[in-house]
C-alpha cells in the first residue's frame, strides 16, 4: 500500500508544470503494475498457468462438475489456512487443527443426537469448543511457555484420542435434525467455496487493514520491539490459536456434511494431513514459516495450486505410487517457478 | 402444404432446425436447404448400412473390437501391499481386456479424499468405478452420481456394514467379511476349548473393510458358549505401530490364551510377537488375515496356527472383467455379488504360497505358469 502511495506521490510530482513530459502509462500498464506488485501476484500466475495446462490435457477439467471438485478440495484447507496464516504470522504454529477438524463434526452430532440441541447452536457449539481448543494451546503456549510446536504435537495427539474414544472409532450418521442445514454448510455445490471466500476475504481485511492485523505480524516480526512498544504480544497469540481451531473445527463440519458422514479417519489416520495442507497451502501462498509476514488471499490460492494438481493429475488417469512422484515434482516446479517469478518482480519494480 | 416422404421426414428431424427453417425446407424453398436436406437423408442412409455390417472377430478374443475403456479403482489405502496383488489382477485383465484402469483413492483412509477422487472419476468421464466402500454413509450420493452418468460402478474389498451395503452398486466382489469374522469366531473357539482371555487386534476399528471381521468373530465366540472373554484392541494404521502396540499389549497381559488380528499388518505384528516371548511354548493360540510374507513364514515356522486368506487378486481381476462385459453387453450382463472366499492357510497347506513367488500374492511382478501337481485337498 504504502509503495504504491510513494509510487503515485513521485508520478505527481513528474508531472507538475515546468519538468520535461515523460511517457505517460497506458491504464493496462498501470493496472498490470498494481498487480505486479502485490505478493500474491506469483501464485495467481502459477495457478492460472496450472490450470491452462490441465485443461488443454482434459477438457473436463474445467467442466461445471469438475470446477465443484475443485472448489471442494479448495476451500476447507484455505479456511482453516486463513487462520494458520495469522498464527503464523504472529510466530507460532498450531498441529492440532486437524484433529479438531477431525472432532467437530463429532461434537456437533453428540450435541444434536445425545442432548437435543438445535442444529445451528451445535454447529456454532463445535466451532466454540475448536476456539477452547486454541485458548487451551495458547494458554500453554504463551503462559507456561512451552513451544508451540510441541504444545500443539501434545494436542493433536490428545484431541484425536479424545474423538477415537468418544466415538469408538466408528463412522456416525448425520444427524436427522441437521438435515434441514446441511445445504447451508457444505452439501450444496459452492457452499463451501462462498464461505471459504467470506473467511479469507474477512481475514484478509484483518490482516492487512485492522489493528489486530498491525498487532499481529508485529508480534511475529519483532517481538521484543512489539512488547516494548506496548502491544499485548500473548493476547495476539492467544486470540489467533483460537481463530486458527475455530477455523478446523468449521471446516470439519463442512466437509462431514459435504461427505454426508461422520469419520474418524476424516482428516487421515494420524489426524495431521488437513493441517499439512493449510500450512502448505499458506506457505506456498508466499507466508514466512518464520513469522513477520504473510498473506491470506496468498494463502487461497496456495490451496487452490494444491487442489489444482490432486485433482488434475487425478483427472488424467495418474495411479496412486507414481502420482506422489509427480505431485512432489510440480510442487518443486511450481514454487521454483513462483520465486523466479518473485525475483522478476522485486527486480521490475522502481 | 404438399405431401412429404416419412424418410425426408425423418432425415430433416435430425437436422435440429428450428420450426421456420423447417417448414421453409419441407416446403422446398432454398437451395441451401434443399442440399442440407439431401445431405442429411445420405448419412441417415449410410448409418444404416453401417449397422448391418457389424462383425466379430476384431477386438480382444472374437469380441468386436471396443474402445480402450479405462476403469478407475478408488481405494482407502493406495499404498498398502495387502492390495498389490489387486492392482496386479486388474492389470492383467486389462491386458486379455485392451483396457485400462486407474489406481486411486486416499493413503490414508481419509473418506473426504476418497469422496473426491470418485468424483474426479466421475467428471472425466470414466468407463467403470470400482471403489472400496469402507464407510456406509459417505459413498451414498457419489455412487448414485456416477450412476446417474451412466457409469457402472461396482464395490470392492469393503461393502459397507453387515446388512447395509451403504450404495446401490451394482454388484460386491470380495470376501463377505462378516462370515470371514464368524469363519474367524468358530476356529479360535475350536482352537480354545477351554477358555481364557483372547485378543483380537484391529488396524483401525471402525474401517469398514475389516470392523465387521471382529464383530463376526465376537458374535461367533459367544455363540459357542465357551468360557472365552474376547477383547478388541486398535493397534493403529502403520506397520511399525501395529507391532509396539501388540508387544506392548502382550508384555503387560501375561495371562493371555489367544492372539487374533483382523488386518493383514496386525496378523503379521502378531507373528513376530508370539516369536519374540516364544509364546507357543505356553501353548498360546494365534491367526489372523492376509497372506503378507512374513505371515505365511510364521505361519511355516509354526508361531501363528492360521491365517484366511481372501484372494485380492481375484478382488482386481474380476472388477475388471465384470465392468467390461458390462459395457460390452450394453448392460445386459449384469454383474453379480461375487465372494471372493475364505481359505484358511494353515501349516500343512502354506508350502505352495512359501516356494512360489508369484503376481497372484503379490510377492512377484514376474508373469509365470505356475505348474501343480496331485490331488487336490477337499473336505
Amino acid at each position: 500500500m504504502s509503495e504504491r502511495a510513494v509510487q503515485d506521490a513521485i508520478d505527481g510530482k513528474t508531472t507538475t508544470a515546468g519538468t520535461p513530459p515523460v511517457r505517460r502509462h497506458g491504464p493496462l500498464r498501470l493496472a498490470f503494475e498494481a498487480f505486479v506488485v502485490r505478493r500474491e501476484a506469483t501464485i495467481f500466475i502459477v495457478a492460472v498457468a496450472l490450470l491452462l495446462y490441465f485443461w488443454s490435457n482434459n477438457s473436463d477439467f474445467l467442466a461445471r462438475n469438475n470446477l465443484v471438485n475443485l472448489s471442494q478440495q479448495t476451500a476447507p484447507y484455505a479456511i482453516i489456512a486463513a487462520g494458520m496464516v495469522l498464527l503464523l504470522v504472529s510466530g507460532e504454529i498450531d498441529l492440532s487443527v486437524g484433529a479438531v477438524f477431525a472432532l467437530s463434526p463429532f461434537l456437533m452430532h453428540y450435541m444434536i443426537d445425545y442432548y437435543g440441541t438445535y442444529p445451528i447452536v451445535a454447529i456454532i457449539g463445535s466451532i466454540l469448543a475448536g476456539a477452547v481448543i486454541g485458548l487451551v494451546n495458547g494458554f500453554v503456549v504463551v503462559v507456561l511457555k512451552v513451544p508451540s510446536f510441541v504444545a500443539t504435537l501434545g494436542m493433536l495427539f490428545l484431541i484425536l484420542g479424545i474423538m477415537l474414544t468418544t466415538s469408538h472409532a466408528y463412522p456416525a450418521q448425520i444427524p436427522e435434525a441437521a438435515h434441514g442445514v446441511r445445504g447451508w454448510f457444505g452439501q450444496s455445490d459452492w457452499s463451501e467455496l462462498i464461505w471459504c471466500l467470506i473467511i479469507v476475504a474477512y481475514f484478509h481485511v484483518v490482516l492487512t487493514r485492522s489493528r489486530w492485523g498491525l498487532y499481529t505480524i508485529a508480534t511475529g516480526g519483532n517481538p521484543l520491539g512489539a512488547s516494548e512498544a506496548g502491544i499485548r504480544t500473548g493476547r495476539i497469540k492467544f486470540g489467533n490459536f483460537m481463530v486458527t481451531s475455530a477455523l478446523g473445527a468449521f471446516a470439519g463440519i463442512l466437509e462431514a456434511f459435504r461427505v454426508d458422514s461422520i469419520d474418524p479417519t476424516s482428516a487421515g489416520a494420524d489426524g495431521a494431513s488437513p493441517m499439512f495442507t493449510a500450512v502448505s497451502a499458506a506457505v506456498i501462498g508466499g507466508t514466512a514459516l518464520a513469522g513477520g509476514s504473510g498473506t491470506v488471499v496468498g494463502a487461497l490460492l496456495g490451496a487452490l495450486v494444491l487442489a489444482e494438481l490432486r485433482n488434475g493429475f487425478n483427472l488424467i488417469g495418474i495411479n496412486a505410487n507414481p502420482f506422489n512422484i509427480i505431485l512432489g515434482a510440480a510442487i518443486i516446479l511450481s514454487m521454483v517457478l513462483n520465486v523466479y517469478l518473485t525475483r522478476l518482480r522485486r527486480a521490475g519494480r522502481r | 402444404m404438399k405431401k412429404i416422404d416419412p424418410q425426408v421426414e425423418e432425415a430433416v428431424e435430425t437436422l435440429s432446425l428450428n420450426g421456420l427453417a423447417r417448414r421453409r425446407l419441407l416446403s422446398g424453398a432454398g437451395m441451401l436447404s434443399a442440399s442440407a436436406a439431401a445431405a442429411a437423408l445420405l448419412s441417415a442412409c449410410s448409418a444404416d448400412n453401417k449397422s448391418d455390417s457389424n462383425k466379430s472377430g476384431n477386438g480382444v478374443g472374437d469380441f468386436p473390437e471396443t474402445p480402450k475403456w479405462k476403469f478407475v479403482f478408488v481405494n482407502h489405502v493406495t499404498t498398502n501391499p495387502f492390495f498389490t496383488p489387486t492392482q496386479y489382477g486388474a492389470a492383467d485383465a486389462c491386458a486379455l481386456l485392451a483396457a485400462s484402469y486407474q489406481w486411486t483413492g486416499s493413503k490414508d483412509s481419509s473418506v473426504p479424499e476418497m469422496v473426491s477422487a470418485m468424483s474426479s472419476a466421475v467428471s472425466a468421464k470414466a468407463d467403470g468405478i470400482a471403489i472400496a466402500v469402507v464407510d456406509k454413509n459417505a459413498f451414498t450420493s457419489p455412487v448414485d452420481k456416477a450412476l446417474n452418468a451412466g457409469i457402472p460402478t461396482i464395490s470392492y474389498n469393503a461393502d459397507g456394514a453387515k446388512g447395509d451395503p451403504g450404495t446401490s452398486r451394482l454388484c460386491y466382489v470380495g470376501q463377505d467379511l462378516y462370515q470371514s469374522g464368524v469363519e474367524l469366531g468358530r476356529r479360535i473357539a475350536s482352537l480354545m476349548p477351554s477358555g481364557g482371555d483372547a485378543v483380537g487386534f484391529i488396524a483401525t476399528p471402525g474401517a469398514l473393510n475389516i470392523q465387521p471381521r471382529i464383530d463376526g468373530a465376537t458374535d461367533a465366540i459367544k455363540a459357542s458358549g465357551k468360557s472365552i472373554n474376547f477383547k478388541s484392541v486398535a493397534s493403529g494404521a502403520e506397520l511399525p505401530q501395529e507391532l509396539s502396540t501388540i508387544d506392548a499389549y502382550v508384555s503387560g497381559h501375561k495371562d493371555l490364551k489367544g492372539l487374533f488380528a483382523v488386518d493383514a499388518g496386525s496378523t503379521e505384528s502378531v507373528g513376530k510377537v508370539v516369536k519374540k516371548y516364544g509364546l507357543k511354548k505356553k501353548g498360546v493360540v494365534a491367526g489372523g488375515f492376509d497372506l503378507n510374507p512374513n505371515t505365511l513364514t510364521a505361519i511355516k515356522a509354526g508361531d501363528l496356527d492360521f491365517t484366511i486368506d481372501q484372494q485380492p487378486y481375484l478382488q482386481g481381476f474380476l472388477s475388471v472383467l465384470y465392468l467390461w462385459l458390462y459395457k460390452l453387453s450394453g448392460g445386459l450382463v449384469i454383474p453379480s455379488v461375487t465372494d471372493t472366499g475364505l481359505l484358511f492357510v494353515t501349516k500343512d497347506n502354506v508350502d505352495p504360497y512359501l516356494q512360489t513367488k508369484t503376481r497372484f500374492e503379490g510377492s512377484s511382478t514376474k508373469q509365470q505358469l505356475v505348474k501343480r501337481s496331485g490331488p487336490i485337498a477337499h473336505a
